[in-house]
């Protein structure tokens, strides 16, 4: 085992007897997991779905002690959907804080907690016990199951809509590793927004490795919008599992730009026919930056439809990578599968991996993936030169389009206005990042 | 207004403008016609400040300024006007955002006030009208999937937004039916004041009907070979280029 990994594992065995669901099944599942963890250790280049993101090697570089409870003051920093009425659940270093969170008058029919309140119900351990694929991609979850303490659970019954968005914010205040996981259970005809704002609070080199964990019944309908925006010495791992009933409607939007790298993996699975899903994203990276996408769907019934697009822009050094991959069941006629990734170069020095991947097994369908990556159209910024822009501006507007078109796919009109005011700010930060 | 001497311009190692002298006084509207490949646009790039397009001898001198010494952007908001006879195409940019941020960016440069979204827009609806360019249309990613007619009415449209001193127009008059090119050219004909000059670069006399020039030159070989009034225009539809030296246009 190499040095992070057994970190990790020495982290489970100090903290064992102290991690919430400690006297019950949960103990059991997370031993397991444990085991799992440390005989296939941190995945790394040679498994193909790590093949561009060493994690063995990139967590040497990253504070892995579990960070300590923080129960003092914070330095809540601004939000992008601050000015958005919102319910407010506050995890900081992956623990929750009920003086900074918000969460009074829930609809009837809406439960909101921190995951160690749920642990003792079927439906919790239903959505954590869920067997994945073991697959290159997903194994890397068995460190969240072992390890995690706290997080936001959210179960809405049939047929009840979240009147407003949830804000989920995860700040990162001391250094050291936060393992959280989020439980969301949507039964039939329910409905909810989730904003997720993922900050640096105070945090230098940290590790926030989250497990979303969802499941939409029937017409259920789900929006999620992601702001990762870590602090610059971090390491930033999401895993989101989704699956979907029939006739469930569940779009997922992550804008990604702060951290040194960051790792975001979803799996979605369609159980119903008639279902949607909408995947999609941007980064925008500079410096060393490094941000890698796992995209993955599993088409495993007929007529469901996927789409996904991400948009990738990076600068200095920053390295980006894009791994997607549709699977069309042979029972899963009348499949719409579409993924296409687009990535924009502004240095010499900045480089993107794409790699979309289609695996059709049914002959009825209507599938199409593809990638591009390309710099600037110099014709382009030679027009709105013409018509009076400086070059920056030019550059500017043009990158600015490029990321509009993903972020165009945001439902939520305040969300996506919230997403391209921070884009937007990252214009202004140029220059200051190496 | 402008003056060219001598102008030798190469691309590559291949000399395309061989000694171009042009002298345009405010209120003008010279007409520049010649065969394809004769370096019409290679003129008009070079007064924009395009990369790729190397002057090694002569001088450019705008309202006094040595032309050659601005940049791209600073001759724009001084004043220079390209309307480009292959408009580029900007995804995910809206015509009228474009339009805005192009405006706004000239009025910051010579130290104006922006304009605000509302006072903007009737700007817009106001010049958009006579151009037959809808709501519709300015909503649309600027040029991206504009027929020939759309993208050349977008160009007249910029410029009568953007009030250049020195507008140059290059093969406005391509890709138009009768009707389009009526609209585009009456477009034109609004903006003829005397204080701005105008260079219309054209292969055909037709637009020339529509948009009545002062001074008619000739461009063949890189060269002016001859200069006259309007009527020059009506010679050469009878005679074609090929007494300039030309292959038959
Ligand atoms: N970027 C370039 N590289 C090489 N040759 C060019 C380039 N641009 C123009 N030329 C050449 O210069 C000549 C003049 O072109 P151009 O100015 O486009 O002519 P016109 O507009 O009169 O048709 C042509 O022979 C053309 O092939
Ligand atoms: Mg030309």
């Amino acid at each position: 085992m190499t040095g992070a990994a057994k970190t990790l594992v020495e982290n489970f065995e100090r903290e064992r007897k102290t991690l919430p669901g400690a006297s019950g099944w949960l103990d059991v599942s997370r031993a397991k997991a444990l085991a799992a963890f440390a005989e296939a250790g941190l995945p790394h280049r040679r498994v193909e779905e790590w093949k561009y993101t060493d994690l063995r090697r990139l967590l040497d570089d990253v504070s892995l002690t579990t960070a300590p409870d923080h129960l003092g003051p914070v330095d809540l920093p601004a939000t992008a959907f601050e000015a958005m009425d919102c319910y407010k659940l506050v995890l900081v270093n992956g623990r929750f804080r009920a003086d900074l969170s918000s969460l009074a008058k829930l609809p009837k029919g809406v439960e909101l907690h921190p995951l160690a309140n749920v642990l003792s119900e079927q439906w919790a351990k239903k959505l954590i016990d869920r067997q994945s694929d073991h697959d290159g991609a997903t194994r890397i979850i068995d460190l969240n199951t072992a390890l995690m303490r706290d997080g936001m659970a959210l179960r809405i019954r049939k047929g009840v809509r979240l009147d407003k968005p949830l804000h989920l914010v995860f700040l990162a205040a001391d250094d050291g590793g936060a393992h959280a996981r989020h439980l969301v259970e949507l039964e039939e005809g329910a409905s909810a927004t989730i904003f997720q704002s993922h900050l640096a609070a105070g945090a230098s080199s940290y590790f926030v490795d989250q497990v979303s964990d969802i499941h939409l019944g029937a017409d259920a309908r789900l929006e999620m919008v992601r702001l990762v925006d870590e602090g610059a010495k971090s390491f930033h791992l999401s895993s989101l599992r989704a699956e979907l009933e029939a006739g469930a409607d569940f779009g997922c939007f992550t804008l990604t730009m702060g951290g040194q790298m960051q790792r975001q993996q979803s799996f979605v699975r369609f159980n119903g026919e008639g279902a949607v899903a909408r995947v999609n994203g941007a980064s925008a990276l500079r410096g060393r930056q490094m941000a890698d996408t796992f995209c993955h769907t599993d088409h495993a019934v007929p007529a469901c439809a996927s789409d996904t697009l991400y948009r990738t822009v990076l600068d200095g050094s920053a390295t980006g990578t894009f791994q997607g991959k549709v699977v069309v069941q042979p029972d899963a006629q009348k499949t719409d599968g579409r993924q296409m990734t687009n990535a924009l170069l502004l240095s010499r020095e900045a480089s993107m991996n794409a790699k979309p991947e289609l695996e059709i097994y049914a002959d009825d369908v209507q599938c199409a993936h593809g990638s591009t990556i390309g710099e600037l159209n110099k014709d382009a910024i030679f027009y709105l030169r013409a018509r009076g822009l400086n070059e920056r501006d030019a550059r500017r507007l043009l990158v600015t389009a490029f990321l509009d078109e993903a972020l165009d796919r945001i439902a939520h009109d305040g969300a996506r206005d919230a997403l391209r005011a921070v884009v937007a700010n990252w214009f202004s930060a140029e220059g200051a990042a190496t | 207004m402008l003056e060219v001497k001598n102008l030798h311009v190469t691309v590559g190692d291949k000399e395309i403008l061989r000694g171009i002298d042009l002298k345009i006084d405010a209120g003008e509207v010279h007409a520049i016609m010649g065969p394809n490949g004769s370096g019409k646009s290679t003129l008009s790039y070079i007064l924009s400040g395009r990369d790729g397009y190397e002057v090694t001898e002569g001088s450019i001198t705008f309202k006094g300024q040595d032309l050659l010494a601005m940049s791209i952007d600073e001759r724009a908001n001084a004043g220079v006007f390209l309307a480009f006879q292959y408009p580029i195409e900007i995804p995910g940019v809206t015509t009228m955002n474009f339009l805005k941020t192009a405006l706004n960016a000239q009025r910051k440069a010579r130290g104006e006030e922006e304009l605000d979204a509302v006072r903007f827009l009737k700007l817009v609806r106001s010049k958009a009208k006579p151009l037959n360019i809808s709501d519709d249309m300015l909503k649309r990613a600027l040029n991206v999937g504009f027929s020939g007619g759309e993208k050349k009415r977008a160009e007249t449209l910029q410029m009568s937004l953007l009030e250049p001193q020195l507008a140059i127009l290059d093969e406005t008059d391509s890709g138009l039916d009768i009707d389009a090119l009526k609209v585009v050219a009456d477009g034109v004909n609004a903006l003829r004041s005397p204080e701005r000059s105008m260079i219309v670069i054209t292969h055909y006399q037709r637009l020339l009907d529509y948009i009545v020039p002062d001074v008619v030159h000739v461009l063949s070989g890189g060269r002016i070979v001859k200069t006259g009034g309007k009527e020059l225009a009506q010679e050469l539809e009878q005679t074609g280029y090929a007494e300039f030296g030309a292959d038959a246009a």
